[in-house]
């Protein structure tokens, strides 16, 4: 047990002193609110300036109802009780502030002469773009947009749905609807997602997605980046040859289970100092949003989901850890090592990607199953905990279940391991590490 | 300890990896305070011999006893073994290493850092002690890796080739560190396939070929059993006499004497007179022991 303990410090302190640990430990906050925030910084940037858009209005009774559209559009970019908004809806009320129309006067001039005269308008950067409006506009909903650039899909849209409202308002006034009618008629709706848990209801506007995906890829993140750091470690051992001379110190089993356990730790900690890094930022984040009168809150977390984090962790961890473990005690170089744990990073990728599935519909037997295999469970069953928790009794099947496979892996690890670190020179191949494992 | 007294006993061992056979029903004694030298060619079963001894893997049959006591685990801590395959942490501090490896044998506390230090001392590394191990030659990582086996005081200390790869200089300064150990009263099992090494240390050896003992004693007895029937010869002339098989069964020729191993029934009277008889001028003829290396190779030829 000293002994143990001894591996356990070892493998601790001299994780916790590398630089590595250090640097990622700071670094990957840094490179998740990195990806919250730019890519919406990048597409808020208003590279263009005004849209200057010229209107053929041949029908003659569209061109203030369009006018008033684009201005409604832009008033609700300023909706504030929706702070959330995903990128793009973004993006588009920003440039909805960013026309500037003009009416071309049509009489007295044929069509040919007036789309001569925009076109040369356009060519002499005098125009954006413009839009022709034919006179059975208002029956066929036909027109066209010229314009420079076609890549600007954004502006079309929006003012394809601004058309869209103008003609509405224009035929509603044609079928003599009276203004207040029509205004109802516009009135928008809120969809508001109010997820209903066993304590209560809680208003929620899109946030808890975030958090779930955040909890499932720092899960599957650790996983991977922990295993690879035990891959290394047993790697190192074997190719430095300290195996033999620890061997003769300490059981095999007991130096396995120092060094994963000791990892462990390490993961543990840097795990820590991330949730509260979390919560640090979310308090903030709240505080600074509520100081602008942006009313936001953060979807609040109950204690149990930590601890399910804690134990679902542990699972995934010991799962994949110890066998990266046999997979590092069977090769003899670094590289040998990444090319047979390809199938688990694999398994890996997939168990995760079993994420959006699992969150769309938490209470599926799909979600059953794949929460109940081990190599899945970590990530299945948390998703399925934080979005739709399931009853108790599934949570727990899933932790013994996992939990007994781990201890069946361990056990075929540790017994490939003590044999496969003292045999230099080549790869062992899958059958010779059965062989050792089965061998008394 | 009385000199007598059995160390590690190996009785009708046998351990095979598959088809192969690794050690043949082997039985030997170490006896205390002497140093034991197991040699034998590459592959004879060396390592796997002490891999047994240290409890690293358990033997398919027979029986080893270590202090007049069955193996078990417990008992490792009073062995220390230096593998032939060993290796440091490469970023890990050496007085971090010195301090984990004392704490796998069970000694922690206080004395550690003093006993470190004065091992240090001794190797003529004290300035490297907070160095990681990445930054140290070979041959300092060597010395290092030499302190990790006897920073717990083992009574049974197992070296196995633990000079190869080092200077005339550090082989001396560890080869006199053994020998002081022996003084001690520690029992010290050298493993090599280097015989002249082993010639000027070992007070017992064991030769094993192809996993099987071919045989084991003092190497006082072992030479004395095999006679003086070696001579080391210097002189003009007389070559074809050295040639005669009937006289020499093997001759060595060095840059200025030959060695010439005599040939059953020959003898060495003999041989001095026939070179005078042929008018071959003497400058030395001395008989001599037979090297362990003559002895080794006799013997290995012999049991093929």
């Amino acid at each position: 047990m000293k002994k143990f303990l001894a591996v356990v410090k070892r493998e601790y302190l001299a994780r916790v002193r590398t630089k590595m640990f250090i640097v990622s430990t700071i670094l990957l906050p840094l490179v998740m609110s990195l990806f919250g925030i730019v890519p919406a910084v990048i597409l808020n940037i208003d590279a263009g300036s005004l849209v200057r858009v010229a209107v053929v209005d041949q029908t003659g009774k569209i061109y203030p109802e369009l006018q008033q559209a684009l201005a409604t559009e832009e008033s609700d970019a300023q909706d504030p009780n929706d702070p959330v908004g995903n990128a793009s809806r973004g993006l588009t009320r920003k440039g909805s502030g960013n026309f500037q129309l003009e009416e071309v006067n049509v009489t007295g001039r044929s069509n040919e002469e007036i789309q001569a005269e925009l076109a040369q308008r356009l060519r002499a950067r005098q125009l954006d773009s413009y839009l022709i409006l034919p006179p059975d506009f208002l029956d066929r909903g036909e027109a066209e947009f010229f314009n420079q650039n076609p890549g600007d899909v954004m502006s079309r849209r929006i003012l394809e749905s601004a058309l869209e409202r103008a003609v509405r308002e224009r035929r509603l006034i044609d079928a003599k609807v009276d203004s207040k009618t029509r205004e109802e008629l516009f009135q928008p709706i809120d969809l508001q997602s109010v997820k209903v848990g066993a304590t209560g209801q809680e208003r929620d506007s899109g946030g808890s997605f975030a958090v779930v995906f955040g909890i499932g890829f720092v899960m599957y993140l650790a996983i991977l980046m922990y295993g690879q750091i035990i891959l290394g470690a047993v790697i190192e051992e074997k190719e430095t040859r300290i195996a033999e001379i620890l061997f003769s110190s300490v059981k095999p089993f007991t130096l396995m289970m120092g060094k994963l356990v000791g990892v462990s730790f390490v993961a543990l900690t840097q795990l820590a100092i991330w949730g509260l890094a979390f919560s640090a930022f979310a308090l903030y984040g709240t505080g600074v949003l509520a100081a602008r009168g942006l009313p936001s809150h953060v979807p609040s977390i109950p204690l149990a989901h930590y601890i399910y984090f804690g134990l679902f962790f542990l699972l995934g961890y010991f799962m994949y850890a110890t066998i990266y473990a046999l997979v590092g005690s069977m090769v003899t170089t670094a590289q040998e090592g990444g090319q047979l744990a390809m199938p688990i990073i694999l398994i890996l990728v997939v168990s995760f990607y079993l994420f959006f599935p699992v969150s769309r519909s938490p209470d599926s037997s799909f979600a059953f199953w794949v929460s109940m295999i081990p190599f899945s469970a970590p990530v299945a069953m948390l998703v399925r905990i934080v979005t739709q928790t399931p009853p108790f009794w599934q949570i727990a099947l899933s932790l013994v279940i996992g939990f007994s496979s781990v201890l069946v892996i361990m056990w075929i690890a540790s017994r490939v391991y003590r044999v496969g670190m003292l045999m230099y020179g080549k790869r062992a191949s899958i059958p010779e590490a059965w062989r050792w494992a089965r061998q008394a | 300890m009385a000199a007598s007294e059995t160390t590690v006993k190996l009785e009708r061992v046998s351990k095979s990896f598959g088809e192969f056979t690794a050690v043949r029903e082997l039985s030997l004694d170490v006896r205390a305070g002497r140093v034991f030298g197991l040699l034998g060619p590459n592959g004879a079963g060396k390592t796997t011999t002490i891999r047994m001894i240290v409890n690293i893997t358990a033997p398919d049959s027979g029986s080893i006893s270590l202090f007049g006591r069955k193996i078990d685990p417990k008992l490792q801590d009073r062995i220390g073994y230096l593998p032939e395959e060993r290796g440091l942490y490469r970023r890990m501090r050496i007085i971090d290493q010195l301090r984990f490896f004392a704490e796998l044998k069970n000694v922690r506390g206080k004395q550690i850092d003093s006993k470190i230090d004065e091992w240090l001392a001794r190797v003529k590394l004290s300035e490297w002690k907070n160095k990681r191990s990445m930054e140290l030659s070979k041959g300092m990582q060597q010395k290092i890796q030499f302190i990790t086996s006897v920073i717990h005081d083992p009574d049974l200390l197992i070296l196995d080739e633990p000079f190869s790869g080092l200077d005339p200089i550090n082989t001396e300064l560890l080869k006199e560190i053994v020998l002081d150990l022996k003084r001690a009263g520690k029992t010290i099992i050298f493993s090599t396939h280097q015989m002249e090494v082993a010639e000027r240390i070992c007070d017992d050896i064991c030769l094993l070929n192809r996993a099987q003992k071919i045989f084991e004693g003092s190497l006082r007895e072992i030479k004395r059993s095999f006679g003086r029937n070696s001579v080391s010869v210097r002189c003009e002339g007389g070559d074809g006499v050295l040639d005669d098989p009937a006289l020499v069964s093997k001759l060595v020729r060095h840059a200025d004497e030959a060695q010439a191993l005599l040939a059953s029934g020959a003898d060495a009277q003999n041989l001095l007179k026939r070179l005078l008889d042929t008018g071959a001028v003497i400058g030395k003829f001395e008989m001599v022991e037979p090297s362990l290396n003559d002895i080794f190779i006799t013997k290995v030829t012999e049991s093929a």
